[in-house]
């Protein structure tokens, strides 16, 4: 059984930043040029805040394009949604993916199908819509796996079936078949947040940008387009009051942008981008701390072992020996991340704590495979990638790795739109010219989601190495059905290693994701690096 | 005059249905999957295929521009297969922030170019004259999305006089109005050098013409000359410009929105044509399209109405 841990509040005042306006003429220069580049490059985009008085103010990497759970397409709708609505449970702001009790008082596996919950007696909806119940909880769930509702969010709740209501509190969530992701994605996640049924019946049954109740710490109070949200304390939230009067999450995709708002005083804490940490490090901003954290995608070069150029697994082999990993991390991401063993990140089920190729790897053995599978030097070869800095960073690293023991890639780059089609069977034969790729996939919170697209099943789809494995596809079955994580640990470690094995991957990283705050605030992070905004405090002692 | 004004209309009509059917072939030519990029790898073949269907994907070409045409004539721009939000009521909560930006932008220049070019033509050769042109000249030449960065770090960042993101609260107009300046000065600077440059050389050339002779020989003061006779001939060529700077700015502000983090229909078109919203891009497309005709439409009407030889000519 999971119980519920509490944050004592912190009744203190936040003080406005210091105005700044000494900075030195050369720290100006470097920023502007920094700046500068960062639009050249192309910007990417994350999260990011700022407090004055009660008021939070902070960054998100992208606009609400929807906070109904059924059609939120986001990780950072998700952490509005999370702020606003309560869950069954929610994940501890201690940094690491463990579950606590949310709405729920108890919260059990029964069996491998079945999860019995009992709900807090007089946890309240806003806008009197009254008294959370099972019903909600029923109505909540089954709306995301209801064909009607069409959610775009339905593959998070598994093979939920259905939920029995008891009574006015408690319930049992049946699902079809076992699925082992069920409470750190459905129960805990963005898409098992808790709606009143009133509510959104009231609305016609579905929302968009104005949600019609919620059951968080802090209440929506407004949205404009491509400028913010404003969160606001729930004075019908019942438990621990939320610790600022007002949250207000800018939509700013850009992490440029979000960095020089944050230097003009206007954000407490925002994601940077990672070639900035450095400058930030070297000329900090008074009052602030800079966090890297690390983050749960996943980046790897995948080899399409049905192309006939990579048929032969010795040339897999040989491109995994010659690529130099150390040299992509030093290059693409300054030194700040660290070699990945698979795709499942460090804190979580299944992570490895080696690999079996070495991070520099080997490039004389890389010669002699290549030599022993009889190929014909220089091998010309195709690389394709997404036309962002980094992607071509690292690609142009490989290329470089390569060259080293004869082989020519040829770096074709393409808009993301247009790259995420290369592996797809339903589009005509053009998958099985792809070659090398550069890919990476955002994880969650359980070790499925990081897994499951490289199984026979993907093939076409999203397993675009077009890697098969009985044993990886059985292991993969175990895994989801098992509640055991010691039998899930060796399932997923198992997996990666066969994954390694095959040739078809090199793994390179999972990546990080540094955030900058005010010492006037108390953040709180997922393992993940994203923020949980409703775990975000004042500081002590702040005036 | 009413029918020059329809003449010029229909054309219009006609540009905008031109490149609409255009823009429309173009972006089905165009590889790319709005469920990949907008749900990665949890966009299963199911997903896609009611996306698909959601934006009418699995519909013929033709069918597809008929309905959206169709749709368009009764202000409907369709659905936002994500969020399930009505594309006209998305383009259209987006579109004053960029109306806002390019009207103060574009009048701001003008307010400055105008006189500066008047100036710089009534002191031809002088010292002003020279410092004038070789000032227009670096305004046109420094590209706006410099200006935007550099005024956003020195007066934003460095020294906080402005805001270094946003549009301001809603209905604050000052605090709106604060934000818009820095955002405006990016975008209209080079315009001050433009509008100048033209008025200058139009100028100095309807000075030169008989009748500004004649009205010298009747005595006129010099002040009603340049204002009453010379000026109002001059700005000819500056309306046809500002019309078209307007439509061309329309897009333009995309670096200005995205440098300052504003709201606006640049930075909506952009997002969703990298992710291939296909419904947003049409609907946004044929909003800021429908803008630049009608800017060009006023400005052929302003010229019209101040130089009747046009509407006679174009009558015709």
């Amino acid at each position: 059984m999971l119980r519920c841990t509490v944050h004592p509040a912190l009744p203190v005042k936040l003080r406005l930043p210091q105005r700044q306006t000494d900075e030195s003429r050369r720290s100006f220069l470097r920023r502007s040029a920094l700046a500068l580049a960062g639009l050249a490059g192309g910007g990417s985009a994350r999260v990011g805040w700022s407090s004055r008085g009660a008021i939070l103010h902070i960054r998100n990497y992208v606009d609400v394009s929807s906070l109904d759970p059924l059609s939120t397409l986001s990780l950072g709708e998700g952490m509005i949604n999370r702020a606003i609505h309560a869950g069954l449970l929610r994940f501890r702001p201690d940094g690491s993916w463990k579950p606590q009790l949310d709405a729920a008082a108890h919260f059990e596996q029964l069996d491998a199908t079945r999860y019995g919950f009992r709900l807090k007696p007089g946890q309240m909806f806003n806008n009197g819509f009254g008294e959370m119940t099972a019903d909600d909880v029923k109505f909540s769930f089954e709306r995301m796996v209801d064909p009607a509702m069409q959610s775009l969010n339905a593959p998070d709740m598994g093979p939920l079936d259905h939920v029995a209501v008891h009574d006015r509190y408690s319930g049992t969530i049946v699902l079809r078949t076992p699925y082992a992701a069920f409470i750190p994605v459905a129960a805990s996640g963005p898409a098992g947040v808790l709606l009143s049924r009133r509510a959104v019946m009231s609305v016609g049954g579905r929302f968009t940008t104005q949600p019609p109740c919620c059951s968080g710490p802090y209440a929506f109070k407004s949205w404009q387009a491509q400028r913010k949200t404003v969160l606001e304390r729930n004075p019908a939230w019942t438990g621990e009051p939320a610790a600022f009067a007002e949250i207000h999450v800018y939509a700013m995709n850009d992490d440029k942008a979000g960095e020089l708002a944050f230097e003009a005083g206007q954000l407490d804490c925002c994601q940077i981008s990672v070639e900035s940490v450095d400058p930030f490090e070297r000329d900090m901003p008074p009052e602030s701390t800079l966090r890297v954290l690390p983050s749960g995608r996943n980046y790897w070069l995948g080899m399409n072992q049905e192309n006939p150029a990579l048929a032969d697994i010795r040339i897999r082999r040989a491109i995994q020996h010659a690529v130099d990993v150390e040299a992509v991390l030093e290059a693409a991401w300054f030194g700040l991340a660290r070699v990945s063993t698979g795709p499942i990140p460090e804190g979580m089920t299944g992570h490895r704590r080696t690999a079996s190729i070495a991070p520099r790897g080997n490039p004389e053995l890389a010669k002699r495979l290549l030599e022993e599978a009889g190929a014909g030097l220089p091998l010309r070869l195709t690389l394709d990638v997404s036309a962002r800095a980094r992607e071509l960073t690292t690609a142009q690293v490989i290329q470089w790795s390569l060259k080293k023991v004869g082989i020519e890639a040829e770096i074709r780059a393409q808009d993301q739109s247009t790259f995420l089609t290369i592996g797809r069977e339903d589009l005509g034969d053009g998958w099985r010219d792809v070659q090398l790729f550069l890919q990476d996939f955002v994880g969650m919170s359980d070790p499925y989601y990081s897994m499951t697209w490289f199984t026979t099943s993907q093939h076409g789809l999203w397993n675009w190495e077009r890697f098969s494995n009985a044993e990886f596809d059985r292991l993969h079955d175990i895994a989801l059905a098992t509640t055991d994580e010691s039998e899930r640990g060796r399932a997923y470690e198992r997996m990666q290693i066969l994954m390694e094995e095959s040739g078809c991957y090199r793994f390179l990283t999972n990546g990080v994701m540094p955030q900058i705050f005010r010492n006037t605030i108390q953040p709180a992070f997922r393992p993940d690096g994203y923020a949980i905004l409703r775990d975000f405090r004042p500081s002590t002692g702040v005036a | 005059m009413a029918k020059f004004v329809l003449r010029r209309a229909l054309i219009s009509l006609l540009i905008l249905c031109l490149a609409v059917s255009l823009l429309f072939g173009m972006i089905h030519l165009v590889p790319g999957d709005p469920a990949s990029v907008m749900l990665g790898p949890r966009a299963t073949p199911e997903l896609k295929a009611e996306l698909a269907q959601r934006m009418g994907l699995d519909q013929p070409l033709a069918v597809q521009l008929g309905r959206f045409v169709a749709g368009a004539a009764r202000g409907d721009l369709g659905i936002d297969p994500f969020s399930g939000r009505r594309v006209t009521e998305i383009v259209l909560e987006q579109l004053p922030h960029t109306l806002v930006l390019v009207l103060a932008a574009i009048g701001g220049a003008s307010l400055l170019g105008i006189p500066l070019g008047c100036f710089a033509a009534i002191r031809r050769g002088s010292w002003l004259d020279r410092l004038t042109a070789v000032v227009s000249v670096a305004f046109i030449a420094i590209p706006s999305f410099v200006v935007a960065l550099y005024l956003l770090l020195w007066l934003g960042v460095q020294w906080r006089w402005f805001p270094a993101i946003g549009a301001g609260e809603a209905g604050n107009i000052a605090d709106q109005a604060h934000h818009l300046v820095l955002p405006a000065i990016a975008l209209g600077l080079g315009w001050v050098g433009y509008i100048a440059r033209l008025v200058r050389a139009s100028m100095l050339e309807v000075m030169e013409e008989s009748h500004i002779r004649t009205a010298r020989a009747f005595g006129l003061p010099e002040r009603t000359i340049i204002v009453h006779y010379a000026l109002r001939i001059a700005l000819l060529p500056t309306v046809t410009i500002l019309g078209l700077g307007i439509g061309s700015m329309l897009t333009g502000a995309l670096f200005a929105e995205i440098v300052f983090s504003r709201p606006g229909i640049g930075k909506l078109l952009y997002e969703a044509v990298l992710n291939r919203n296909y419904p947003i891009v049409m609907g946004a497309v044929l909003v800021t399209t429908g803008f630049f005709v009608l800017s060009t439409l006023a400005s052929d009407v302003v010229n019209a109405s101040l130089d009747p030889r046009l509407r006679v000519e174009q009558g015709r």
